[in-house]
C-alpha cells in the first residue's frame, strides 16, 4: 500500500515537473511580447499603459494620425496581427547598454537583431527584431525616448519584410507609427 | 630540465598547430568581429547596429524584382552574400575614438587572406579603407571602414561582392551613404 503511494507521489511530481516545464518553454517561445514589456517595466521600473490609454495620448498621436490619414498611407502589418504597448509619461534613466545586453540575451534564441540604434546624447533607443512566423514574419519594434517608450510586435507578409530590410530605420519607425494609430482609430 | 621538455615537446607542437590553425582561420574569416567597438556606443551621438543574416538576404533576393532595373543591380549584388553586417557610430566632439579602437578592426583584415584595395576612395571627406578577401578566385567577403573626425563606420559583406556595383548598395539594407567611387591607382600604397 506504501509502495503504491509512493508511486503514485513520483508519477504527480513528474507530471507536476513536465507541465512546469512545457508551460515555461510556451511562454518563453510564444510570449515574448510580455517577457520584453516586463523587462522594461523591471529595468527602468516604469508600468505601461494598456490600449485605452492610448485615446489620452495626446497631440502627438493625433497629429501623426492626421498626418498619415491624409498621405498615402501604406498598411504594413498584417491585420489582427498588432501587439502595442505604451509607456507614457515616465522616465527611463538607465545605462542603456546594459538594457541592450539584456534585452539581445533575452531574445537571442529566437529572433534575430535586424537593426539597433541608439543615442546616448537624445536618450533615444530603437531594436528591430525578426522571426519566422510560418510564411510570414514577427517584427518586434521597442523604441524607447526620455519620457516614453512604446513595444509593437506585427506580422509582417514577406514583401513588406522587403520594405523592412531596405530602410531599416525608417520602415521601423513607420510600423511603431501605424500600430499606434490603428488601435487609436 | 631537458628530460621535461622532450616529455612535453610533443604537446607543444600541438598545441603550437592548433593555435595556429586557429589563427588562420581566424585570419580567412569573412565576418569580422566589432566588439571592440562596443565601448564607443556611451560616447556617440548616434549608434546604429545592422545585422542581415544569409536567411534574410536569400529572402530579399527572391523577393526584389527582376523587372525593375534598380531593384535588379541590388539583387545581383546580394544574391549569394551570407551576410550585411554595419557598425556606424557619430559622435559630438573630435576625438571621441581612438587609433587603437580602428586598429582593433585592421589587424583582422591582415594579408595574406585581406587584401586592401587601393582604387577605391570617398567623395565624401574622411578616410575609406576598402578591403577584401579572396576565396580563390572570388571575393569571399568585403570590410569597410570609414573614419571622419567624428564619424567611424564599419561595413561588412559576407560572401561573393560585386565591387562594381557596391556603391549600388549604398542607402539600402542598412549600408550608409559612403560615397565609394573608383580612384586612379596610387602607386605609394
Amino acid at each position: 500500500m506504501k509502495t503504491i503511494r509512493i508511486k503514485a507521489l513520483a508519477v504527480l511530481s513528474v507530471t507536476l515537473g513536465l507541465t512546469f516545464v512545457f508551460a515555461v518553454l510556451a511562454q518563453a517561445k510564444g510570449d515574448d511580447f510580455n517577457s520584453i514589456v516586463k523587462l522594461i517595466e523591471h529595468f527602468y521600473g516604469v508600468k505601461h499603459q494598456g490600449i485605452p490609454f492610448l485615446a489620452k495620448a495626446g497631440m502627438k498621436v493625433t497629429t501623426t494620425a492626421a498626418k498619415i490619414k491624409g498621405g498615402s498611407a501604406k498598411r504594413l502589418a498584417e491585420a489582427g496581427s498588432v501587439k502595442v504597448a505604451f509607456f507614457e509619461d515616465q522616465t527611463f534613466a538607465g545605462d542603456f547598454t546594459r538594457f541592450r545586453s539584456s534585452l539581445n540575451a533575452a531574445l537571442s534564441q529566437t529572433w534575430t537583431p535586424l537593426i539597433q540604434t541608439l543615442s546616448a546624447t537624445d536618450k533615444e533607443q530603437t531594436y528591430i527584431f525578426v522571426r519566422e512566423a510560418d510564411a510570414k514574419y514577427n517584427v518586434l519594434v521597442i523604441t524607447i525616448e526620455q519620457r516614453e517608450a512604446t513595444v509593437v510586435q506585427v506580422t509582417l507578409s514577406p514583401q513588406n519584410l522587403l520594405l523592412l530590410m531596405k530602410d531599416p530605420e525608417g520602415t521601423g519607425k513607420n510600423i511603431t507609427q501605424e500600430a499606434t494609430i490603428i488601435d487609436q482609430e | 630540465m631537458k628530460l621535461l621538455f622532450q616529455k612535453l615537446r610533443l604537446p607543444l607542437i600541438a598545441v603550437a598547430l592548433v593555435t595556429l590553425a586557429a589563427l588562420v582561420a581566424q585570419a580567412q574569416d569573412p565576418r569580422i568581429q566589432t566588439a571592440s567597438l562596443d565601448h564607443l556606443a556611451a560616447k556617440a551621438s548616434q549608434t546604429v547596429d545592422v545585422n542581415i543574416d544569409e536567411r534574410l538576404i536569400r529572402l530579399a533576393a527572391k523577393l526584389l524584382s527582376d523587372k525593375d532595373s534598380d531593384e535588379k543591380e541590388v539583387k545581383e549584388i546580394i544574391t549569394g552574400l551570407k551576410g550585411i553586417y554595419v557598425r556606424s557610430f557619430e559622435f559630438e566632439a573630435d576625438g571621441q575614438y581612438t587609433a587603437a579602437d580602428v586598429d582593433s578592426i585592421r589587424t583582422q583584415l591582415r594579408a595574406p587572406s585581406w587584401t586592401r584595395m587601393v582604387n577605391v576612395a570617398s567623395k565624401k571627406e574622411g578616410g575609406l579603407e576598402v578591403y577584401i578577401l579572396m576565396n580563390g578566385e572570388q571575393i569571399g567577403g568585403l570590410a569597410v571602414i570609414a573614419t571622419d573626425d567624428r564619424e567611424l563606420t564599419v561595413v561588412n559583406l559576407v560572401g561573393p561582392v560585386n565591387l562594381d556595383k557596391l556603391a549600388k548598395l549604398e542607402g539600402q539594407f542598412g549600408v550608409p551613404e559612403l560615397g565609394i567611387e573608383k580612384a586612379k591607382p596610387k602607386n605609394d600604397q
